[in-house]
């Protein structure tokens, strides 16, 4: 996570899971796949390509070999998304790959085993520990839906009968976005409970199916947990954060093809659609463009991620490969699915004071309820006052639940004791006639009646209110003892380690780019000085063919000039002979 | 030949049909666990069928004069033929001419046992062993390769050619698929030239006299294998990039769908509405239009929309209900959209260098412009219309409530606003607030657009004025509305329209003062007016700008790509209209220019220290370095005269 970054774009992590056995047998062709864990490099090598065609290099936020470990994974690339959903941001991680790739072991993993546990368990521990530690001022309320899409059908998972509940429809509201009318929302106080929805709602995604398989690989699923925090703001008004997580489960890549689920447009775009239905697609694939309307080009996952992609929210994507060579091709569209899902341009925004709040509904019921406490125990404090006419105050506001029960049974035993006192005196009245008698005894009796009913009543109050406290998760409730203490300073190291390691990935990229241009900037160096010289060289050449040239010229020149006094002699020599000759 | 009433015959003809059954109907039924199974069943049975004709083949070679067809002919022969290997087809020319007749025996043999070749090249492929399917097809090319296309099997001829298409477009090997496809396309197209008979299916081959197929049957289905021949070709010139042939051949698709009757109303409808946006996107009205029309109509075939009390009563009728709705408002949207890229197009064409109306120019393209685009217009409308005898006058009398040329006056634009405007009702009849947020913005926005283009031909500012006054009421509320978290995008867009509107009824609002009374300064009211409309422009632009800030409230270091222009200019823009505001007291000028200044200074500064922005503001950042230069000189000037005042 680099700082003084307003907006992220799409964080994308690459993992490739070790050859199995089988694979392993199969022969000696080993993994396609190479990972540099420091630059965040895939290496991609093309099983049936011949020695000379170049491999297949992708870089990615993060990649993550074949020795991995799960916690690595979660502390550099999911914790900072669940921290910001803490603070009030949309956050959401996809799993995407071939099934088979190891997805579910990176989501779920082994929950049993601490070590081997994937990022969803570990998310929610860190969901509620952070609730657990935060200061005691804060309350929290955590809710969870699940939910998938088939075939472009919104079901729920958490209804109870998910196996012939009608499709949802998804709705938009201006106050609340794009939501899914009648989504089961369970509110969550532990990571039990949280735990169990989801296991609840895994058992109706394999119930609903004739085959688990085949339907997981067709369907996407979404766990969307909400956590809202409540905190007094420097005004002294309630401030309501509402963070959001998605989780998402895409249907499996090599699926995306066959069966045409639309969800991501993965589907490569030179496939011809056979059904005339598809004509639609192939249309609305010629009429783009801002300036027009094309109905329907939207899939219901898009739609309900659509403040998660491009929108407001950081994202974490998580690709699983397998290395084994016949899957070449999945693992190459894998791969690049992946690298574009990188150019997805993400703006997060801390969500304050949503007017949706249900927190804010919880809230105002409780201090309701608490009006409604405080009036019926002033009340009968004002009795108290009245009969006794003793000076018993109390500052109401600031008293503890306890103390005021308290309070309220020592004014009943006093009441009681008063009324006993009374009864007796009027027993011991001599001149009291006893209808008279028995009227103010009836009298008094009444009144130990209501007393008994106020007290029912109170009773009752307080345990609505405890109920409806309940619902709420306050901050600070495990005491702050060394240990948390120490955990929390590791977490912060952790958290500290995966930057830096992450930050030096970002350098080594940096200085592998630096590195490049230097090597160019080298060789244009030596190509430049070897230019100089063969310039030299051939400069040399020409001078040595300059002097030859004037040699040449020269001894032309002097030729020339021989023949010219040859003439001349010849000339001379003739002119001699004829004038001779006529002397003759 | 056996004879077509042997026993032996009518075993296959069973077989046949059993094999069609398994992999049309049983295979629909295959356990996902083995989903193969009745495609498999049917191999056998296709192999089988393969090989007893074979035997009759041999039989009969003795019987007969023997020789032509012979049962190694298939190597004999092959030598005068297109080469196995060969992928590309190009045969439509000796198909025609050369080889012999498609009704000879040995044609129909030839024929025979091409389509059971034929289906078990399908059968392969349907099992995804793609290189057997191919090698299947291609020999049945290869025996028809020796016939001359007929009516026996010109049906055939089309099927295998399409089977080999989609096989190579799966390979990624597009233009091999084109090849194949085209070759289909000229063959269907000479053949309906020259003969034109109903052709033979191939499922008649293998029925006995009593199950032949009646001619309409064999027409439908003949052509609906072409139709699909298209549909693929539609989908290769995608696939390549080539979107106008792509459109073509979409179009002539959904032209046979409707002439062979094969299509679902809605479905149709609607595929012709999304057609016409690609049209209009490339300055073709006419054609979208005609396909809107078409779309409106033919969408009307569907029924009537069940009333609410229907609906309410039974589910079928309420989903019933929404699907012809929804459609229909969709249909509704491709016509907004119609109408105002007309408008918008026509604008572009007739706005000056500052966006007001050429009248030059007006004059000139209204004179250009009649007689020939007409003739025109009527060519190429004969090539792409649609419509059956009963549809085609209600086509014909919808496409002349609006015209497909662009507007050249302010008549002609209101006319097509009021169109506009009439289907901006209907789909905000469906797509209303709650429910479907985005989608009725989407529409508000476009309906505030399609007063914004036709303010542009009013000639009258005040009325122009008060187009721009329904923009900001119809906007304002709405964007009010919107939670801020989920319309991030939404309402950013809409602020800055906003805040562009209300600077635009201010400059209106201005030059209608300066008209009416040159010589005297302003009165009151008018200031007044234009000192509201100036802050609530200011206003909108510093929403859109603190909608970029963080949680915080600190505005970003770093603006994004996307909105990096729109932040700068809402900047400037903003220093603008604070050295706009007209304030009588020197201190209120002062400090109106103070922070015109600083908006200023923000521009500069942002881009001196992030140079990659420099391209994207160029003229504004010119102008703000010179404001930056100049306005404090103004400040201290009448700072001046306030000292000397007091």
């Amino acid at each position: 996570m680099s700082k003084n970054k307003s907006s992220e774009s799409v964080k994308v992590v690459v993992r490739c899971r070790p050859l199995n056995r089988r694979e392993e047998s199969n022969g000696p062709a080993g993994s396609i796949v190479k990972m540099d864990i420091r630059l965040g490099q895939v290496i991609l090598r093309n099983p049936r390509a011949t020695a000379s065609e170049p491999q297949k290099t992708f870089t990615f936020d993060a990649v993550y070999d074949a020795n991995s470990k799960q916690r690595d994974l979660y502390d550099e690339s999911v914790r900072p998304l669940i921290d910001s959903v803490l603070a009030g941001f949309n956050g959401t991680i996809f799993a995407y790959g071939q099934t088979g790739t190891g997805k579910t072991y990176t989501m779920m993993g082994a929950w049993m085993d601490p070590e081997k546990r994937g990022v969803i368990p570990n998310a929610f521990d860190h969901i509620f520990t952070h609730i657990s530690r935060s200061q005691s001022d804060r309350q929290y309320l955590v809710r969870a839906s699940y939910l998938e899409i088939y075939l472009e059908e919104v079901r729920d998972l958490l209804d109870p009968n998910h196996g012939n509940a009608r499709a949802l429809e998804l709705r938009e509201n201006p106050d609340s976005g794009v939501y899914v009318s009648d989504l089961t929302s369970c509110v969550c106080k532990s990571i039990k409970e949280i735990e169990e929805v989801m296991n609840v709602g895994n058992q109706a995604r394999a119930v609903g199916a004739t085959d688990m398989n085949e339907h997981s690989s067709r369907s996407h699923a979404l766990f969307l947990i909400t956590v809202e925090c409540s905190q007094p703001g420097p005004d002294g008004r309630k401030h309501i954060r509402v963070g959001r997580l998605n989780l998402v489960d895409l249907a499996g890549s090599e699926r995306q093809a066959k069966t045409g689920v639309q969800g991501e447009r993965l589907k490569e775009a030179a496939k011809i659609n056979l059904s005339l239905s598809a004509l639609g697609n192939v249309i609305s694939a010629l009429a783009d463009g801002r300036s027009s309307h094309v109905p329907y080009r939207d899939s219901k996952l898009t739609r309900l991620l659509q403040d998660s992609l491009g929108g407001n929210a950081k994202t974490v994507m998580v690709a699983t490969l397998g290395p084994s060579p016949q899957h070449y091709d999945e693992t190459l569209t894998t791969l690049r699915y992946a690298n574009r899902a990188k150019n997805i341009q993400n703006q997060p925004r801390v969500n304050e004071d949503p007017k949706d709040a249900l927190l804010r509904e919880f809230q105002m019921e409780i201090a309701r309820l608490r009006a409604q406490l405080h009036h019926r125990k002033w009340r009968s404090k004002q009795k108290k006052e009245q009969v006794d006419g003793e000076d018993w105050e109390g500052d109401g506001d600031e008293e503890t639940d306890g103390e005021e029960e308290k309070a309220v049974e020592e004014y009943v035993k006093l009441e009681e004791q008063r009324l006993e006192r009374e009864k007796q005196d009027i027993r011991e009245d001599q001149f009291m006639l006893a209808d008279e008698k028995q009227r103010l005894l009836g009298e008094k009796e009444r009144m130990m009646g209501d007393l008994r009913k106020e007290q029912e009543a109170t009773e009752q109050l307080t345990a609505k209110y405890k109920a409806m406290e309940s619902k709420l998760l306050v901050g600070g409730k495990n005491i702050m003892d060394h240990t948390n203490e120490q955990q929390k300073m590791l977490e912060m190291k952790r958290h500290e380690i995966a930057e830096q390691s992450s930050s030096e990935r970002e350098i080594q990229q940096q200085m592998l780019v630096q590195d490049e241009e230097t090597v160019e900037l080298r060789e244009t160096f030596t190509s430049l000085q070897q230019e100089v010289e063969a310039k030299t060289k051939k400069l040399k050449k020409y001078l040595k063919l300059y002097a030859k040239l004037q040699c040449i010229k020269a001894e032309i020149q002097d030729v020339n000039d021989e023949h010219v006094r040859s003439r001349q002699e010849l000339e001379q020599t003739q002119n001699e002979l004829t004038r001779e000759l006529k002397f003759k | 030949m056996a004879s077509v009433s042997s026993d032996e015959w009518r075993a296959i003809c069973d077989k046949f049909t059993n094999a069609q059954n398994l992999t049309v109907v049983e295979s629909l039924n295959d356990p996902d666990n083995d989903p193969f199974r009745s495609k498999y069943k049917a191999r056998e049975l296709l192999r089988e069928i393969y090989c007893s004709l074979k035997s009759f083949e041999a039989g009969e070679g003795e019987e007969e004069s023997g020789g032509e067809t012979g049962e190694s002919g298939e190597s004999g022969e092959s030598g005068e033929q297109l080469p196995v290997e060969a992928p590309v087809d190009g045969q439509t020319e000796e198909a025609f001419s050369q080889g012999f007749c498609g009704d000879s025996p040995a044609g129909l043999r030839a024929a025979k046992l091409g389509a059971v070749e034929y289906y078990l090249g399908v059968n392969h492929v349907d099992t995804e062993e793609l290189s057997a399917g191919q090698e299947h097809l291609m020999n049945s090319m290869k025996l028809l390769g020796r016939c001359r296309v007929s009516s026996e099997n010109v049906s055939l001829f089309i099927h295998a050619r399409n089977q080999l298409g989609i096989l190579w477009a799966g390979r990624d090997e597009t233009e091999t698929a084109q090849g194949f496809l085209e070759t289909a396309e000229s063959i269907y197209q000479r053949y309906m030239k020259e003969d034109g008979s109903p052709p033979t299916d191939m499922a008649d081959y293998f029925s006995t006299e009593e199950n032949q197929l009646t001619h309409q049957e064999r027409t439908k289905r003949f052509e609906l294998a072409y139709t699909h021949t298209m549909y693929y070709l539609a989908q290769v010139y995608k696939n390549l990039g080539e979107t106008e042939r792509a459109a073509i051949y979409c179009h002539s698709t959904l032209q046979r769908q409707l002439k062979l009757n094969q299509f679902s109303p809605m479905e149709w409808a609607l595929n012709a509405a999304t057609l016409s946006q690609y049209y209009i996107t490339k300055g073709r009205y006419m054609e979208g239009r005609h396909c809107l029309s078409a779309a409106t109509v033919i969408s009307g075939l569907a029924g009537e929309v069940p009333s609410e009390a229907a609906a309410q009563e039974s589910e079928t009728e309420s989903e019933r209900r929404e699907q012809l709705r929804q459609k229909r408002a969709e249909i509704a949207r491709c016509w907004i959209k119609y109408c105002l890229n007309i408008l918008q197009d026509s604008k572009k064409l007739l706005e000056d260098s500052i966006g007001e109306l050429d009248t030059d120019r007006q004059e000139e393209m209204k004179r250009g412009r009649r007689l020939e685009e007409e003739e025109e217009e009527k060519e190429r409308k004969s090539a792409m219309l649609f419509g059956s005898e009963d549809t085609f006058d209600s086509i014909a009398s919808l496409e002349e409530k609006v015209r497909c040329l662009l507007p050249m006056d302010f008549t002609e634009a209101r006319a097509i606003f009021l169109v506009g405007q009439h289907y901006v009702t209907q789909a905000k009849d469906y797509f209303q607030m709650d429910g479907y947020v985005t989608d009725h913005i989407e529409i508000l926005q476009d309906h505030s657009s399609l007063f914004r283009s036709l303010a542009f031909y009013e000639e009258d500012l005040d009325r122009r004025c008060k187009m721009h006054k329904r923009r900001v009421d119809m906007m304002e509320p709405v964007c009010m509305e919107l939670n801020s978290k989920y319309y991030l995008m939404i309402r950013r867009q809409m602020m800055f329209e906003l805040a562009e509107t209300y600077n635009e009824m201010m400059d209106l609002k201005l030059t209608l003062a300066n008209r009416q009374d040159e010589t005297e300064s302003l009165d009151s009211h008018t200031i007044k007016k234009f000192n509201n409309l100036c802050s609530a422009s200011a206003k909108y632009f510093q929403m859109f700008l603190d909608s970029l800030c963080s949680p915080e409230g600190k505005q970003p270091e770093h603006l994004e790509e996307e909105v990096l222009r729109p932040a700068l200019v809402a900047r400037f823009r903003v220093a603008r209209l604070y050295s706009r505001l007209i304030c009588t007291s020197p201190p209120g000028q002062v400090e109106n220019l103070d922070k015109s200044l600083e908006h200023y200074k923000y521009v500069v500064d942002y881009c001196d220290s992030h140079p990659e922005a420099v391209a994207t503001v160029e003229t504004e950042l010119e102008l703000s370095r010179e404001m930056v230069g100049l306005l404090p000189l103004k400040i201290n000037r009448i700072k001046a005269k306030i000292h000397a005042n007091n």
